[in-house]
């Protein structure tokens, strides 16, 4: 595809690529399917766009929401889930709705609506992306969003109370949670060696929950103890995501292949060093060995000479 | 009995599924309600009570089925369908479920952990798209709306509660639909979600004669109650069922089912 494809979307922390879960998603399919993809990160200018972010925007097209911009890449032969079986694609479309429905309440809950969490890490580091005075408003305003759709999808009666809702939010997404655990296994991806729209989805939302330092953590904590998953998430960071964030940049690897070839060449010269100075010795005349002078004494005056000093 | 204890019990059940009256075994005049066959219920409501007694015939439990047009307000969490067993009261397929595993019956017994796993994920996916689909289109589609719902809906009730529980109870469908996303979608875009959700299931199912092969689980009664009733309720326009006519495995998977567990009622087992 020789039109650049633009994504605009939050940036990255705490050694992620981006702390939005949608835009994660987005960015990870991108990396699983080979998409040349352009990212622009939102910042404190007012060029940025902040409606509903991620957007795409091609030549001729502007797409919003994750799944539409997964289809439209997918339509332009950028396809993750080429080598997928039917089954397993329906296997996709049920366990995506059951990170949406079971998940995503409690990550929302756990970055927009708990207080603690909200007024020390979410908001300070939207705000501080956002041109003032959208800065004062638009957190707020995503922070009600977030509560509005917690309550409308979940807190039917008899769950009256925010109170009793957080709790049942927690239990299933620590259900949903194990359950993800149980389907990954001990495999590398969620459907064999190559990393799929499911992979894309899981990573997106469970990455921002493992990496973001929060003060409430209890949703945090259960991750970390399924270590599979955690496992997941760094090995799609280290192998998709590790280039672009600054660690090892492509020069800087080549820096370090140069490094370890000079080092082998060193050690491959000292050992044919040494084994020169080894023929050569072997080579050499051999002297004989030198024979040291030694005392002889008679028997009969050595035991004369013990005794007489023996006695006083 | 008081709606605070009954909100309790169904809170309970929602919370670890395990029942006071858990020793008790399933009586004989359980019953199920639900609204006014005829004149009021709708589709969705249809649907989820048809999966609930699905799932029931499935157990071999009997239940009764009672029509009341206050059927939505009676239950404890405001859904339909309810069931009333003993003395409890639960609503909605889910706590059902667990409280008829906690009677000792269950379906999903046979499955391990990531079976069941799969059958929660596509459980889900039928309740995101399937029933959100059927709401939009009940509530969020003008023609169906003026034609079908309003007047159903508010059927039983004289002027002028028929237009204000109607447009009440549209006017909260239509804020949950803007929270969840679907606000700006079109009835295209829609029907196109209820296609790849049939795509999922009918690849999910097969050949095989239920989701989990030989023995049927909640999964196939909640598919079961939701494709039915799509198949089976006119509406101003056909292309809701013409999405799942598409799919001859899944038109085969509800016959089954209807055969099986409707008409053969008096039989034993599958």
């Amino acid at each position: 595809m020789a039109a650049p494809l633009e994504l605009s979307c939050w940036g990255g922390g705490w050694g992620l690529p981006s702390v939005h879960s949608e835009s994660l998603v987005v960015m990870a399919y991108a990396k699983f399917s080979g998409a040349p993809l352009k990212v622009n990160v939102i910042d404190n200018t007012w060029r940025g766009s902040r409606g509903d972010v991620p957007i795409l925007t091609t030549e001729d097209n502007i797409v919003s929401q994750p799944a539409k911009i997964l289809n439209f890449l997918r339509k332009q032969k950028y396809n993750a889930d080429y080598e997928l079986s039917a089954k397993q694609g329906a296997d996709t479309l049920a366990y995506i709705a059951l990170i949406e429905e079971k998940l995503l309440p409690a990550v929302l809950h756990t970055f927009w609506v708990e207080s603690d969490n909200y007024l020390t890490v979410t908001k300070p580091w939207f705000a501080s992306r956002i041109p003032f005075p959208l800065s004062l408003i638009l957190p707020g305003r995503m922070s009600k969003g977030a509560l509005n759709r917690i309550l409308l999808t979940r807190g039917e009666p008899p769950l009256y109370h925010l109170r009793e809702v957080e709790a049942q939010i927690y239990r299933d997404a620590k259900e949903c949670l194990n359950l993800l655990s149980n389907r990954l296994g001990k495999s590398q991806f969620f459907f064999g060696d190559t990393p799929s729209t499911l992979d894309a989805y899981v990573f997106g939302f469970l990455a921002p929950l493992y990496k973001v330092r929060f003060p409430k953590v209890q949703l945090q904590e259960h991750l970390k103890q399924l270590s599979n998953l955690c496992r997941f998430c760094d090995d799609i960071l280290n192998s998709y995501f590790r280039l672009s964030l600054g660690g090892i940049s492509p020069a800087g690897q080549e820096m370090v292949d140069a490094n370890l070839q000079k080092l082998t060449q060193l050690v491959n010269k000292e050992s044919n060093l040494i084994e020169k100075m080894d023929d050569n010795l072997r080579q050499s005349p051999q002297l004989p060995p030198r024979k040291l002078p030694t005392l002889k004494l008679t028997p009969a005056e050595e035991e004369s000479n013990s005794l007489q000093r023996l006695s006083p | 009995m008081s709606k605070e204890t009954v909100t309790r019990i169904n809170s309970n059940y929602q919370q670890n599924g395990v029942s006071d009256g858990a020793a008790e075994p399933w009586p004989e005049n359980a019953t199920l309600y639900q609204q006014l066959k005829g004149e009021q219920i709708l589709l969705s409501d249809n649907a989820a009570s048809l999966a609930v007694q699905a799932f029931l015939q499935m157990c071999n439990l009997p239940i009764k089925v009672v029509c009341r047009a206050n059927a939505e307000y009676m239950s404890p969490s405001g859904k339909v369908p309810f069931i009333h067993v003993g003395n409890q009261v639960v609503s909605e397929l889910g706590p059902i479920v667990q409280f008829v595993k906690a009677k000792g019956h269950s379906l999903s017994d046979g499955l391990d952990e990531v079976q069941k796993a799969e059958m929660k994920a596509y459980m889900e996916l039928v309740n995101n798209m399937l029933l959100t689909a059927e709401l939009y289109l009940q509530w969020c589609d003008e023609a169906t709306v003026g034609e079908i719902t309003h007047a159903r809906y508010g059927s039983p009730y004289p002027w002028p509660l028929n237009h204000i529980l109607a447009y009440q109870k549209q006017w909260e469908v239509k804020r949950k639909m803007k929270a969840i996303g679907w606000g700006n979608k079109t009835l295209d875009q829609v029907l196109e979600d209820v296609d790849q959700c049939c795509q999922a299931l009918s690849q999910r199912l097969g050949t095989q004669p239920y989701f989990f092969n030989k023995q049927p689980t909640e999964l196939d009664a909640l598919v079961f109650g939701h494709l039915y009733t799509i198949l089976t309720t006119q509406l101003t326009n056909d292309e809701l069922s013409e999405k799942v006519k598409n799919y001859s495995n899944l038109l085969a998977f509800c016959r089954r089912i209807e055969q099986h567990y409707f008409e053969d009622r008096g039989k034993v087992g599958v």
